[in-house]
């Protein structure tokens, strides 16, 4: 326990060190400040109009988002997240490209400004990226004072999280505009909408129902079976045995049942999925769990608390890169607004969902993620929505 | 309404007359009082879903210990259906403390909003190096100080004694969860 204190304590002072050599002062002002300078003046489409009002990030005239709508769409977004999960990061998402209007804003200027245009990409994919960081912060916290948190593969998802988290921001950072940004943003709701989809047909449900059959069934026998007799039980206990370590095959078996961990796995995981969530401007957390659980069959408790800490990492080393390396710049009262109406949202859900069932909450937003998908693809790809709103 | 409270704030950074000395003093009382009205929406909210909470969080750690005790008889099958109902049940959990996170951490930005129309061009250079820090940084520094000191002194406050206790409740429940460590035998558990 003590060693894994230590362990604890050295990767987050690596992580600080880290931090504040990344945290080198930049001139993410005066970035915004020279973008606004090359931005042509005027009160045409595609021009700042000086004397209009401060908006978003105290651009001129840029649209501006009265407070309580910033928290009105975080009480949607909250409430999603507790009462369906992951579709709620995508649903920020949505609101910081469509709802508050930065997308057709920042479109004007793709032809009169495009650093301004990329400039505003980027800040929309940190926006994104602050409301999902700062709660994996917290997430890992607790994980790790519940012991649920399994730093060895935690470190290898964060091997290949901080690989991935770093090289997107870095290599894509001011180069993709938003059209391409909301095609792609697109393409990522469709994935959730085919999840969504799947878990309520009937093939989604009999894999659940069949599931909570075998458990019952097994809880059942276990239960009588431990009754009748420990010593069977202290039988089971010896049962264990790690047949081969190694870097590309950990192997155990219990009694003829034989279990096998890939340690590359989680590192190339941790790299493909950090690098599409910084890529969109996601957590990631509704990728690494089915990652962990399907894909490399691991037990919930490994899941649990390592996918926290993955998703801290990756968000960390992302939000910096976008934030210090390449200075984008963000809207921070946006955001204290939109985390506000998330813990609202996040205390309605849990009473909505008492009166509604789970099945129909997801068909309702598979609706949902088809339209968004469908409009942000054509929007994207096309130049224009074929769907009115998006 | 940052402007409004402007005037206010400020004078947290006027205390002592020494630039670097208010400086660093006004923002650790900024983040001192952000962890504090945080701990209190984040408790107002917790006891709000408290009973959905330990709802999901009984049936996360029934599944998991089923799925722990399948393993363990050797049956493969019911330690992946079990392990798939427990991360189903995690899942509700997971995005629910994500959100409720949210409680304590808002009004951080609201901080950083304020201290960067105000400290935007302020900048320290680290030491026997050629990189300098912004207000962010300091920020981020003083907030996670002052989360260990309220840590610290959280249960001998009359509000949050009470909320420790109930935390405490809802941690053990979770700890109620078997681990793979659980499988060994007792001389190679560490």
């Amino acid at each position: 326990m003590k060693r894994k204190r230590w362990l604890i304590i050295g990767v987050m002072a690596a992580l600080a060190v880290i931090t504040i050599f990344v945290l080198s002062s930049s001139a993410i002002a005066g970035k915004l400040e020279d973008a606004i300078a090359q931005t042509p003046k005027g009160l045409e489409k595609g021009m700042i109009d000086q004397n209009a009002p401060p908006g978003f990030m105290g651009i001129p005239g840029a649209p501006r988002t009265f407070w309580l709508y910033g928290i009105l769409w975080g009480v949607w977004v909250g409430w999603i997240f507790s009462s369906v999960g992951a579709f709620g990061g995508i649903m920020a998402g949505v609101g910081h490209i469509t709802v508050f209007g930065l997308a057709d804003y920042g479109g004007t200027f793709k032809q009169t400004s495009p650093t301004l245009n990329k400039l505003l990409t980027d800040s929309i994919r940190v926006c994104n990226q602050y409301l999902v960081g700062l709660s994996a912060l917290i997430s890992s916290l607790t994980y790790y004072r519940m012991g649920r948190l399994v730093l060895p593969l935690g470190l290898c998802l964060a091997v290949g999280g901080i690989l991935g988290a770093y090289l997107i921001p870095v290599l894509t950072a001011g180069k993709i505009n938003l059209s391409m940004y909301i095609g792609y943003f697109g393409l990522v709701v469709f994935a959730v909408a085919a999840v969504l989809f799947y878990e309520t047909t009937p093939r989604g449900q009999a894999s659940k129902k069949a599931a909570k059959a075998a458990a019952k069934a097994f809880e059942d026998a276990h239960i009588r079976k431990t009754t009748a007799g420990s010593e069977q039980a202290a039988e089971w206990a010896r049962g264990v045995h790690v047949t081969q370590w190694g870097f590309t095959r950990t192997v155990f078996t219990f009694y003829g049942a034989e279990f096998s961990f890939n340690p590359v796995w989680p590192i190339v995981g941790g790299f493909v999925i950090a690098a599409i969530s910084a890529f969109i401007g996601v957590g990631g957390g509704f990728l690494y769990v089915p990652f962990l659980t399907s894909v490399a069959g691991l037990p919930m408790f490994i899941v649990a608390g390592t996918s926290a800490l993955a998703v801290l990492v990756s968000m960390i080393t992302s939000i910096f890169s976008y934030m210090f390396i390449k200075s984008v710049p963000v809207d921070f009262v946006l955001i204290g607004t939109e985390l506000i109406g998330i813990f609202i949202g996040s205390v309605l859900g849990p009473v909505t969902s008492k009166h509604i069932p789970e099945i129909w909450l997801k068909r309702l937003f598979v609706v949902l993620a088809v339209y968004v998908g469908i409009g942000y693809l054509t929007k994207g790809f096309l130049g224009h929505s074929v769907l009115p709103g998006m | 309404m940052l402007l409004t409270l402007d005037s206010y704030v400020i004078r947290l950074y006027q205390l002592t007359g020494y630039a670097l000395v208010d400086f660093f003093l006004g923002s650790f009382i900024l983040a001192f009082t952000a962890i504090i009205i945080g701990e209190v929406t984040s408790s107002v909210a917790f006891g709000a879903v408290k009973k959905y909470i330990e709802t999901s969080t009984d049936e996360m750690v029934r599944f998991q210990n089923l799925s722990i005790d399948a393993l363990a008889a050797g049956e493969g099958a019911t330690y992946t259906a079990c392990n798939k109902l427990a991360n189903d049940a995690f899942g509700k959990t997971f995005f629910m403390q994500v959100s409720l996170s949210a409680a304590l951490l808002w009004p951080v930005p609201f901080v950083l909003a304020w201290m960067q129309s105000r400290f935007s061009d302020v900048e320290f250079r680290l030491i026997f190096t050629e990189y300098s820090v912004g207000y962010i940084c300091v920020f981020i520094a003083l907030y996670a100080a002052a989360y260990l000191i309220f840590k610290r002194i959280k249960r001998r406050l009359p509000y949050f004694r009470e909320m420790t206790v109930t935390m405490a409740e809802y941690r053990k429940r979770s700890r109620e969860m078997k681990s793979l460590a659980d499988l060994l035998p007792p001389r190679d558990k560490m």
